[in-house]
């Protein structure tokens, strides 16, 4: 399947050749560590979350935890922006790795039993904690593994890429 | 100064650190048990691990400087020895942190683990004394037979050394295969979501936010994050040893180090002054003293920076290459 040639568009508009190639330090790797930033903060406020549901540190009460789904969404937030600024660099690498979609559903799903669990959980003030943790549990455990699948496949990107920019392969 | 100097500063630490730390724990257990020395001997030997890492890393960045003919064998021999006593220094440390964790709330260390560190503490000192000895031999040839470059191996070392793993066969272990690699870096960032999960959400509260939540059920969560520091030490070691020129030559990694060194400093201030006694039993919407709420921030402040220059080594990698 080719290429197409809209990506080679992309990549030779001015922000792309920006972000690729520009010496500054605000450049792709200020870009870049904001994702990690935002990673940090949406996944460990997730993990905490979960974890508590699952049992761990049992003496935090749960209702005042959800104060940390805006840590999340703001975490999440940071991701989208610097997300779309990192693919608009490279988007022949990223658009045609089967890996990068991967990460996206594996982010989706996250995402998703994110705003499920903030309304089914957190949102009845009234609930008792044994319901939280009942209506939260199996939720908790799949948010574990969505987020911990979405990081490996971040990780993997560099490796699975098929194309560098338009017209080079990776490795060649 | 260059590395070759900052190793030579370093390495006294492990070294003669260990000993000293091991002497006042084996001093402990005569007479009536004195529990106060055996913790001070963990904080000792917990501090010890953190700086055996810095150590490790100075000794790869400085082999450059003093390999050449004749000496490359003896580089390596210490190397080989470097590459196991880091690790035995490194268990030693994380079970005197499990151990101190433990009694929180009780008078004694839990018996298994005074045992385990005493087990682990006495192979280190072995492991790193021959560590010491293998790195004299570079420089001093006073200590071998005359007009050699080289040293034949005692009972003692021949035993030791069947255990020392080969650089060479060490690095391609661990690089084998771009999976394996991939796989390490993966745990590396889950290792850095624990600790900011657990870790920042400690200090955030100690800061005066999210005051609805008592701080001592908080402070459970923080061996996950030490799971998550272990996970990072044990991968980033592993990434280092394996690979030491992607990383000796970038700035980023040794500022990434000496923050490291600061958060030790950091958890130090707060744990062996009375900050954590002051805040561990604040209720729900209690305030923290203002020594705590910035022991917090920059914790927080140096955890990001710990990141940032994890994600800086790859663009400054040959930032030092003129200089060493």
């Amino acid at each position: 399947m080719a290429v197409p040639v809209i990506f080679n568009t992309i990549e030779q508009s001015g922000i792309s050749v920006w972000l690729r190639e520009s010496q500054s330090i605000f450049g792709f790797y200020f870009i870049l560590l904001f994702h990690t930033f935002g990673m940090s903060l949406v996944v460990g406020a997730n993990m905490v979350v979960d974890l508590r549901i699952l049992g761990v540190a049992s003496k935090i009460p749960l209702q005042p935890l959800k104060r940390l789904f805006g840590i999340m969404w703001a975490g999440f937030g940071l991701n989208a922006v610097t997300g779309v600024l990192l693919l608009t660099a490279y988007p022949t690498k990223e658009l045609t790795n089967p890996d990068f979609y991967l990460k996206l559903t594996f982010i989706g799903l996250a995402v998703y039993t994110m705003r499920k669990m903030s309304i089914e959980v957190f949102g009845d003030a009234s609930m008792s904690e044994a319901a939280m943790i009942a209506k939260g549990k199996m939720m908790a455990g799949w948010s574990l593994f969505f987020w911990f699948s979405a990081v490996c496949c971040g990780r993997l990107l560099s490796e699975t890429s098929r194309y560098f920019i338009y017209g080079h392969p990776a490795g060649g | 100064m260059n590395y070759a100097h900052l190793h030579l500063l370093l390495n006294h630490i492990p070294v003669i650190g260990t000993l000293i730390a091991l002497g006042l724990f084996l001093v402990s257990f005569f007479g009536k048990s004195n529990e106060d020395l055996r913790r001070t001997s963990y904080i000792l030997f917990a501090t010890i691990a953190l700086f055996t890492i810095p150590t490790f890393m100075t000794g790869f960045a400085s082999q450059s400087m003093v390999k050449g003919p004749g000496v490359d064998d003896l580089v390596r021999r210490h190397e080989s020895s470097a590459l196991l006593s880091v690790w035995f220094m490194l268990i030693t440390g994380t079970l005197a942190l499990v151990g101190l964790w433990k009694s929180q709330t009780t008078k004694n260390l839990p018996r298994w683990n005074v045992i385990a560190v005493l087990i682990f503490s006495l192979l280190s000192v072995v492991l790193i004394s021959r560590t010491s000895n293998t790195g004299g031999d570079i420089r001093h040839p006073e200590l071998r037979p005359p007009n050699t470059l080289t040293v034949t191996e005692g009972t003692f070392g021949t035993i030791i050394n069947k255990f020392e793993p080969d650089p060479d066969k060490f690095s391609a272990v661990v690089t084998f295969s771009k999976w394996w690699w991939t796989f390490m870096m993966a745990m590396h960032f889950i290792g850095l979501i624990m600790i900011i999960g657990s870790v920042g959400l400690f200090d955030i509260r100690i800061m005066g936010f999210l005051k609805q939540i008592p701080v001592a059920p908080l402070h459970r969560l923080l061996p996950w994050g030490m799971l998550g520091l272990a996970v990072n030490i044990l991968t980033g070691l592993l990434a280092f040893a394996s690979r030491p020129d992607g990383y000796i030559y970038s700035i980023a990694i040794w500022i990434k180090m000496l923050g490291l060194m600061l958060l030790g400093l950091n958890a130090a201030a707060f744990y062996l002054t009375d900050i954590f006694e002051n805040v561990e039993n604040l209720k729900a919407g209690d305030d923290a003293a203002i020594s705590a709420k910035l022991v917090a921030a920059s914790s927080l402040i140096l955890w990001f920076g710990v990141i940032a220059m994890g994600r800086y080594i790859q663009p400054l990698v040959d930032t030092l290459l003129s200089t060493n």
